[in-house]
């Protein structure tokens, strides 16, 4: 009772615990208001002194490592450059400053240290393959923007029927045939409301079908994965790794270089096999490891024809978006040796945005710019290395290191080779490890007698084997920001994926590419 | 007017100045009236518990709830160059709500369970953009007839923690309740890379509630060391235990024998103020052992152990560390860490 009298006597807010002013360590400072000192306070971030310490940290490694004595073999521009790649490797890690920043970094470090005249730095920052990449994210938003999304889940229940299972393997199906031609991030952003509207109309409460979200997410995002290196068209790093092969190995002198000049038709040769294989394995191994709670989806699928029956037949910007996809997808295949598929890209930009199919404004809020800007920044650093010397220098002494362990077999150089690119890639994104890594691994195929081209399609497809964490690939990035999915699904799967895949592609480069790269 | 006047400095005059001043310090003064408790919820049970307690611990009509859930911004470097923001505004159009949605309508629900039903209350919406993502910052304000206010708020921000004390920026609060944490790093890796609930109890500059589930315990354990600091912490403690009808045990732990003298007169300065406050005391001990395994230890039984913050910086904490902070972690009950 004590207590009930004594309650009356108490201010909860005046004498229970303090709500401290913001301001309270500056009581001291003459100040004329609190907004003045929220201005000054805005100027003043000594935090970010911490944040940026890995920044510090690499500008000193990288200028100390820079100064060093020059290794005999190699010229100072050679040193220069490998140390400007260790420090972008650093940052692209660390993320200490937003990566575009590293980008601009990279073109500033070849002007003031290299001493390239800028028109020359700027010039090799566009290439065919940054067109590419631009364009077909101009793409990618145009076709997002269509709202195809449903229609499509519902041409695939149509011919799965309702089981969990088959649902999930169309799913995979039908995202890999998509990210085989688009970005995969494109098909994943696209089939994300899919894969949600099938899960919430299973259930509004996502504790109950934590396991059924897992397996249908991960059915759309393994889906786009697996197939993002089918084709050129599939992710920047195909992209970049032909105009590298291009870059380095090309001379119009030669005609035996002629097959670095790479093709639409023989890309697809040589990776489609990575698809076909694994397609099947995929949501087999998505079943048994999440062990979805229920088998059957009709009560969504029923839903999901109304909520499509309500929407009306298919609009004609639909059908115009699908056709102008088309021919972009065959002028890939056609006309990409001769106009470049950055040409194409762009065509097919340029008609959706004449037709008003989007609007620029879009185009312009959904690509991120600083990717584009990343891209062609690494690449135009990979180019400096070959051009130094630092690239050949390197291999060739990576190259020792492995002839001192033995490991000279093909098959031996294509394991290193395909590790090494999964334990980056796992560390930044895919197309960032493939700028930095392939032009290392490209030489040192060349300086050991192995063939550039197929150590280049091991570490393209291997920088697509980055499945541990939801920042590793564009689609999980994008499968995460639903809320559906925690971090550890994606080690749980990822490590069994990464093995699997390991598996399958050591299998394609012992007993496939070698028969193909006869002819 | 000559060009020179372009680049000539002007302030606000004092009048005007003396209109922003009033307007802000009416502002504060109200919050300042308020006991103001911000619950920071992820979905999880811990963040249910937070709620719980701040449900029990607003009894009264001066006191606000305000229920935070953080989501991280959508990054979109990752994404291969398509902002994460497409898709997700392609999950806003199909007609899906962000993730939070669902925990903070759940955190009503836990509230109506613990008494406190917002369905008769008059509400408002406000949004805000923040950070340029495409959901930004959203809050719904729920108001009784008698003033209590209960607040919604789902806020982006780049990463959880800074989230929540930028919240603590908006509006002072009296106390911060964040659910038990799935691990703990130590003082050490901590200054490196804390986790959410570490950093914001670490460096939030008001009390901090650990909530764990101990709803069923009964009474406020309150440490004491004899400081004035701690003296004001009980004195702040006793009064929260006494107006939500908790009962009150004060307890003091000596290193060693030579100490324990010291330890009582703590514990006795204590009695002595809560009794002129007019604050039954339970039980009031003094003991000689570890004292941080003794808090834990003895602490356990109760609702809540309360512990003094010490007000140390990062880098002190790093060489000292800090007997709250190690308490906070350690405790197998609900931690109230006052500053």
């Amino acid at each position: 009772m004590t207590a009930l009298t004594d309650q009356h006597q108490f201010n909860l807010a005046r004498d229970s615990l303090l709500a401290h002013e913001p301001t309270v360590g500056l009581t001291r400072a003459r100040r004329r208001g609190y907004q003045r000192y929220r201005q000054f306070m805005s100027n003043v971030d000594l935090a970010l002194l911490w944040k940026r310490r890995w920044f510090i940290v690499t500008m000193i490694v990288g200028f100390a490592l820079m100064s060093a004595p020059t290794p005999s073999g190699l010229t100072h521009d050679g040193q220069v450059v490998l140390v400007m790649t260790l420090m972008a490797t650093m940052l692209f890690i660390t993320e200490a400053v937003p990566l575009p920043a590293v980008a601009l970094l990279i073109v500033v470090g070849q002007v003031l240290l290299l001493g390239i005249d800028s028109t020359t730095v700027a010039r090799s920052l566009m290439t065919d393959a940054v067109l590419f990449i631009m364009g077909s994210l101009m793409l990618a938003v145009a076709v997002v923007k269509q709202k195809l999304d449903k229609r499509i889940a519902l041409a695939i229940v149509r011919v799965t029927g309702t089981s969990v299972f088959w649902i999930c393997f169309g799913i995979t199906a039908v995202c890999g045939a998509l990210a085989s031609f688009i970005g995969e991030h494109t098909v994943a952003a696209m089939m994300l409301p899919v894969g949600v509207t099938l899960i919430s109309l299973t259930s509004n409460d996502p504790k109950k079908i934590h396991n059924l979200a897992a397996v249908i997410l991960f059915s759309i995002s393994f889906g786009c994965s697996i197939a993002g290196v089918t084709t050129p068209s599939g992710g920047a790093r195909n992209a970049i790794i032909i105009s590298y092969w291009k870059d380095f190995f090309y001379d119009p002198s030669d005609p035996v270089t002629y097959r670095y000049l790479m093709d639409y038709l023989t890309w697809t040769l040589y990776a489609l096999p990575m698809f076909l294989l694994r397609l099947p394995v995929v949501t087999l191994l998505l079943i048994f490891t999440f062990k979805p709670e229920i088998s059957n989806l009709s009560r969504a699928v029923s839903k999901l024809r109304t909520q499509v029956k309500l929407e009306g037949p298919m609009k004609p910007s639909g059908w115009l978006t699908i056709i102008v996809f088309a021919f972009v997808i065959v002028g890939w295949s056609v006309f990409s040796t001769g106009v470049g598929l950055g040409t194409v890209a762009i065509a097919g930009a340029v008609t959706y945005l004449v037709l008003g199919l989007v609007r620029w404004e879009d185009i312009n809020s959904g690509v991120n710019w600083g990717i584009v800007l990343l891209y062609a920044a690494a690449i135009s650093l990979g180019v400096q290395m070959k051009e130094t010397g630092a690239a050949e220098w390197f291999a060739a002494s990576l190259m020792r290191g492995l002839i001192d362990a033995g490991m000279t077999s093909t098959i031996a150089f294509d394991a290193a080779s395909s590790i090494l690119t999964i334990l980056v890639s796992n560390t930044m994104t895919a197309g960032a490890a493939v700028a930095v890594l392939s032009p290392i691994i490209l030489k040192m195929a060349a300086v050991s007698g192995h063939d550039p081209l197929i150590a280049g399609f091991v570490t393209a497809i291997s920088s697509a084997f980055g499945y541990l964490t939801p920042a590793a690939q564009p689609a999980f990035t994008i499968i995460y920001a639903s809320g559906y999915l925690k971090a550890k699904d994606f080690f749980k799967i990822g490590s069994r994926m990464t093995a699997l895949s390991f598996a399958v592609l050591m299998l394609v480069s012992i007993f496939y590419w070698p028969m193909l790269a006869v002819d | 007017m000559s060009v020179f006047d372009f680049f000539r400095r002007t302030e606000l005059s004092d009048r005007q100045e003396a209109a922003v001043m009033k307007t802000f310090s009416t502002l504060r003064a109200h919050r300042r009236s308020r006991f103001r408790i911000l619950a920071c919820i992820d979905g999880s049970e811990a963040g249910d518990m937070a709620v719980r307690f701040a449900a029990r611990f607003a009894v009264s009509n001066n006191c606000d709830i305000i229920i935070l859930h953080v989501r991280p911004i959508d990054q979109g470097l990752h994404s291969g160059g398509l902002q994460v923001r497409l898709a997700r505004q392609n999950m806003i159009d199909a007609g899906f709500e962000l993730p939070g949605v669902k925990y903070l309508k759940h955190a009503l629900d836990v509230l109506k369970e613990e008494g406190i039903d917002v369905s008769g209350w008059q509400s408002a919406t406000a949004h805000e953009n923040a950070w340029g993502d495409a959901a930004g910052d959203t809050k719904v304000e729920y108001q009784s007839a008698d003033g209590r206010t209960v607040v919604l708020k789902l806020k982006t921000a780049p990463d959880v923690a800074g989230g929540i004390l930028d919240q603590y920026e908006l509006g002072p609060y009296n106390l911060i309740i964040l659910g038990e944490p799935s691990r703990w790093r130590s003082e050490f890796m901590s200054f490196f890379d804390a986790g959410i609930v570490q950093t914001v109890a670490t460096v939030a500059p008001c009390s901090v509630l650990v909530a764990r589930n101990s709803l069923e315990k009964r009474g406020f354990f309150i440490c004491t060391d004899g400081s004035s600091r701690s003296l004001q912490a009980v004195r702040r403690a006793a009064v929260l235990a006494t107006v939500i009808g908790e009962h009150v045990t004060l307890f003091s732990v000596a290193p060693d024998e030579i100490a324990k003298p010291a330890a009582e007169e703590a514990v006795a300065n204590a009695k002595a103020l809560l009794k002129a406050m007019k604050v039954d005391v339970a039980e009031a001990k003094a003991v000689v052992g570890n004292v941080l395994e003794e808090i834990v230890e003895r602490g356990s039984l109760y609702k809540v152990i309360v512990v003094t913050d010490e007000g140390r910086s990062r880098i002190q904490r790093l060489f000292k560390g800090s007997l709250a902070t190690e308490s906070v972690r350690r405790a197998r009950t609900s931690v109230l860490d006052v500053r």
